[in-house]
């Protein structure tokens, strides 16, 4: 079943046409992999689909509701989280900190947060049990600044994953990264698939063609190719660059 | 409908001129054929031929200083300017670009009588051997073309691969010279104008049949 679904999204930028008709669906529990050239239009039309920009034409349909214009912090309270191309962290935070901050009954608090964190017993075993996920545990009372790159990529993950969306999405998980880190990273998102249905947007097609279900190719503003990485592996100038590899 | 050309351009001229009172013509741009099927179609030529003012002319962009272009029929120049795209889009790299000079109010001008583009005008796309997008592109080009749209393709060729694709993908050629241009059918046929062979220089060799 399709969890989420645009049909036919338009956006333009002065002349420039961004997106012409794009028409989407990703499946419930499915990886699900947006890639393209630089200056393809990927990012934005992952804010499109997130709802930091409104398209000018066509619909965001999220469980069958739609989403369509609706700012960001209500497609959030849907279930929908996602994380940035650029890191979101707080610098002077701790890695628990960062992540109980993010836990939706801590959000609703407000402003009174911070005198009670510190005793809110039940939100930081809530947010070390996100830690342990992401597999930061041990790392609770690091600063955030102090943790390697890799491990600041994870802790987005799991501010992401503090609100216990449905469905995340992940603008290039993997710009920056090493291949160690990369590695521990798709093994990150292997082990969340469990419970959330993902979206990633990615330019290295090999972490792609390893990790999605399926994949669509955007060039142009437009969906030029879609399919399984089995099928679209298939292509002989995919197959011929290695996957990217040679880039 | 079936006896429309999908394009045709009939005595499209294309003047620049510089000064006043004393004019002197700068550019000329002569383009007159017609394409009645779907196909792809590549073009060539030397940087400032006229490659890109005659996308422009075809896409409704600039204004031919006579002539017509008929897209499917409809003289694209005569269309509301924000419905042209739904006759021929013009792709510049890797963004699609709508900038049209304003002659008329758009509530003077014609509905455009197709939805989806008919004629896609790829200019200069960027074709990297390393990535593999190549292949998805050169798929998008023939599935357009299989849905019965032509599809235009100006390559600037500066290695011999960007050669091999035209000739595996293209059915038929343009070259752009000095504002004049030459229809080839095929690519050995292309291979034979002189002119061609200057341009490509050293990358002919071992592209001859």
């Amino acid at each position: 079943m399709a969890l989420f679904e645009a049909h036919h999204l338009h956006k333009r930028f002065a002349d420039q046409v961004v997106l012409e008709d794009i028409t989407l669906s990703f499946e419930v529990n499915q990886i699900s992999g947006i890639m393209g050239p630089n200056g393809a239009g990927k990012t934005t039309c992952f804010n499109v689909l997130t709802g930091r920009y409104r398209p000018d034409r066509g619909k965001v349909l999220f469980d069958g509701q739609d989403i369509t214009g609706l700012p960001p912090r209500k497609i959030a309270r849907h279930g929908i989280a996602r994380s940035f191309q650029m890191m979101n962290l707080f610098d002077e935070y701790t890695a628990l900190e960062n992540i109980v901050l993010a836990l939706p009954e801590v959000r609703a608090k407000g402003f009174s947060v911070l005198h009670d964190l510190a005793h809110d017993g039940s939100a930081q075993d809530r947010g070390a049990a996100v830690l342990a996920r992401i597999g930061l545990a041990g790392r609770e009372h690091t600063l955030s600044s102090a943790l390697s790159y890799g491990q600041r990529r994870a802790l987005e993950i799991g501010i992401a994953l503090a609100a216990e969306p449905r469905m995340l999405f992940l603008d290039e998980p993997t710009s920056g990264l090493g291949t160690d880190a990369t590695a521990t990273l798709a093994a990150l998102i292997q082990e969340i698939r469990k419970s959330v249905t993902i979206v990633i947007i990615e330019h290295d097609m090999k972490f792609l063609f390893d990790l999605a279900d399926r994949i669509a190719v955007i060039h142009w503003g437009q969906v030029i190719a879609q399919g399984s990485p089995e099928a679209l592996g298939e292509n002989e100038w995919v197959r011929a660059s290695n996957l990217g590899a040679l880039a | 409908m079936s006896n429309t050309p999908l394009l045709r351009l009939d005595q499209v001229h294309k003047t620049y001129n510089q000064g006043v009172f004393n004019k002197r013509i700068t550019f000329d741009l002569q383009a007159d054929f017609s394409i009645q099927k779907p196909a792809i179609v590549g073009i060539m030529g030397p940087n400032g031929s006229g490659k890109t003012t005659l996308f422009e002319l075809i896409t409704g962009s600039n204004n031919p200083s006579s002539g017509q272009v008929l897209c499917c029929g409809q003289d694209i120049h005569q269309v509301r300017s924000d419905q042209r795209d739904r006759l021929a889009i013009h792709y510049h790299q890797s963004y699609q670009v709508r900038h049209f000079r304003k002659r008329r109010p758009n509530f003077m001008l014609q509905p455009s009588q197709s939805d989806y583009p008919m004629v896609h005008l790829f200019d200069e796309p960027q074709f990297n051997t390393q990535d593999g997008y190549i292949g998805f592109m050169l798929d998008f080009f023939r599935r357009l073309r299989s849905e019965g749209r032509l599809v235009f393709l100006c390559v600037h060729p500066n290695e011999p691969f960007h050669l091999q694709i035209m000739r595996e993908i293209c059915e038929q050629y343009i070259f752009v010279q000095k504002g004049r241009l030459t229809q080839a059918p095929n690519f050995d046929s292309l291979l034979q104008n002189p002119d061609v062979t200057a341009y490509l220089g050293e990358l002919v060799d071992g592209q001859a049949a």
